[in-house]
């Protein structure tokens, strides 16, 4: 991947006011760490590698980060997804932010967010869930239902009610999260089972066709609960019974919030 | 799990066990199912008292909050009913609950709620007689299903 293009793209846009800030991984003490560069001669400290897993559009809401629109962000494929996704449910728009474009190896320059949208269906259409993760959730749908309600009875335990996981992702943009609303309450907010089991679920449920699986809610975790098994559950059904896969089209209709009269209803009597 | 082989819990949970009856909790649309239960109460049909009816404008309403809530509360079962396809009195309402609930089933399944706690039906005004009939097969399904599993974690358990 062509580094030094990018950081020199990221000083170009900076010095000729086309972002006012950008977005992107720096080193520190060995580890890859979220960047935020305002001046040119900044660029320099920019890094990139398959490490560099946080996705960066999770600030695009942070007020900070608002108040200097347009803003450049280093994104792979699959946080460009969320980009486009943001982009579909009218959180951006095309003069919001520009796109340094990062793939496998590749490094694809300044893009818009209409060139983005292109490149991923160009490209990186058919990005493949993770193989692992896949083969995990079949393991626990194999499982009886006593056994996977133990096995995420001992995850959830773990829960520390931190909420990483929503601070990491870029489509929990709520400016009041459910979890925070008191009256009535609806999620207890001790870190306690019934708690823990209600935040998990509908934190996961409001992903549903929203996640583009690029896996930074459980690397943000630091409690290590297996999150992706629920998110990736979620983005399998959706592909599965509504055929389609969150990111891909800025004109798309959300997956819950739309329907079609011949939607499954096998489960109804 | 089968009710033989529930836990028994601390003593005051091993007696309400024994004579535990299914609790189910039904979240109906008022326009259809309601109605359809309505119908069944004034046509004097008899059916399973195990059900506690909670009425919402439209399926469309119930979030996925209701049903988790439940079974937080204690409920063994979780029943939803509303319009039939194309029947919803705000033109759209059940269709938008059907592919929630399609997705969200799958989430509870996948966390340990299996199909035997969550009944989802389509029952319309005219229909008492379905009503009373999904209620006996709920209630009879849901007895033979056993206690909710007191160690899901979907369970509110008292301070220790």
């Amino acid at each position: 991947m062509d580094l030094e293009k990018m950081k020199q793209d990221a000083a170009a846009l900076l010095e000729d006011g086309r972002a006012n800030l950008v977005i992107g991984f720096r080193e520190r003490a060995g580890e890859c760490v979220p960047a935020f560069v305002t001046d040119a001669d900044q660029a320099d400290a920019l890094t990139y590698d398959e490490t560099c897993i946080a996705n960066v559009a999770a600030y695009l809401r942070k007020p900070e980060v608002r108040s200097r629109r347009p803003v450049a962000l280093v994104a792979r494929p699959l946080v460009m997804r969320s980009l486009v996704l943001l982009k579909a449910e009218q959180q951006l728009t095309d003069d919001d932010v520009l796109v340094l474009g990062v793939g496998d190896d590749a490094y694809h320059g300044v893009l818009t967010l209409a060139e983005t949208e292109k490149l991923l269906n160009d490209q990186y259409a058919r990005l493949a869930p993770d193989a692992e993760t896949l083969a995990e959730i079949e393991r626990i749908e194999a499982m009886s239902p006593e056994e996977r309600s133990r096995f995420w009875s001992e995850q959830f335990a773990k829960c520390t009610r931190c909420y990483a996981c929503r601070a990491a992702c870029p489509m929990c943009y709520c400016e009041r999260c459910i979890v925070d609303r008191n009256v009535p309450q609806w999620i207890s907010t001790a870190a306690r089972e019934h708690g823990n089991y209600a935040w998990n679920m509908i934190r996961a449920f409001h992903l549903a066709g929203r996640c583009t699986e690029c896996g930074a809610c459980e690397a943000a975790c630091p409690q290590g609960i297996p999150l992706m098994l629920l998110n990736s559950l979620l983005a399998r059904e959706v592909r599965d019974a509504y055929g389609q896969t969150p990111g891909y089209d800025a004109e798309a209709q959300p997956v819950i919030g739309s329907w079609n009269t011949d939607d499954d209803e096998e489960f109804i009597r | 799990m089968t009710q033989a082989s529930a836990k028994p819990g601390a003593g005051t949970e091993a007696a309400e066990q024994k004579d535990w009856t299914p609790r189910i909790v039904a979240f109906v649309c008022n326009w259809c199912t309601y109605a359809g239960a309505d119908l069944a109460g004034t046509s004097r049909l008899q059916y399973a008292p195990n059900v506690r009816i909670i009425k919402l404008p439209c399926t469309g309403r119930i979030d996925p909050l209701f049903i988790l809530k439940a079974f937080e509360q204690g409920a063994d079962a979780v029943l939803v009913s509303g319009c039939h396809p194309g029947d919803c009195h705000y033109t759209s309402g059940n269709y938008h609950a059907r592919r929630r609930w399609g997705l969200f089933r799958r989430l509870l399944e996948f966390t340990g709620i299996d199909s035997r706690r969550l009944f989802f039906s389509w029952v319309s005004a005219a229909e008492g007689q379905k009503f009373a009939d999904l209620i006996n097969e709920v209630t009879e399904e849901v007895r033979q299903a056993g206690p909710f599993d007191t160690s899901n974690p979907a369970r509110k358990r008292p301070w220790t």
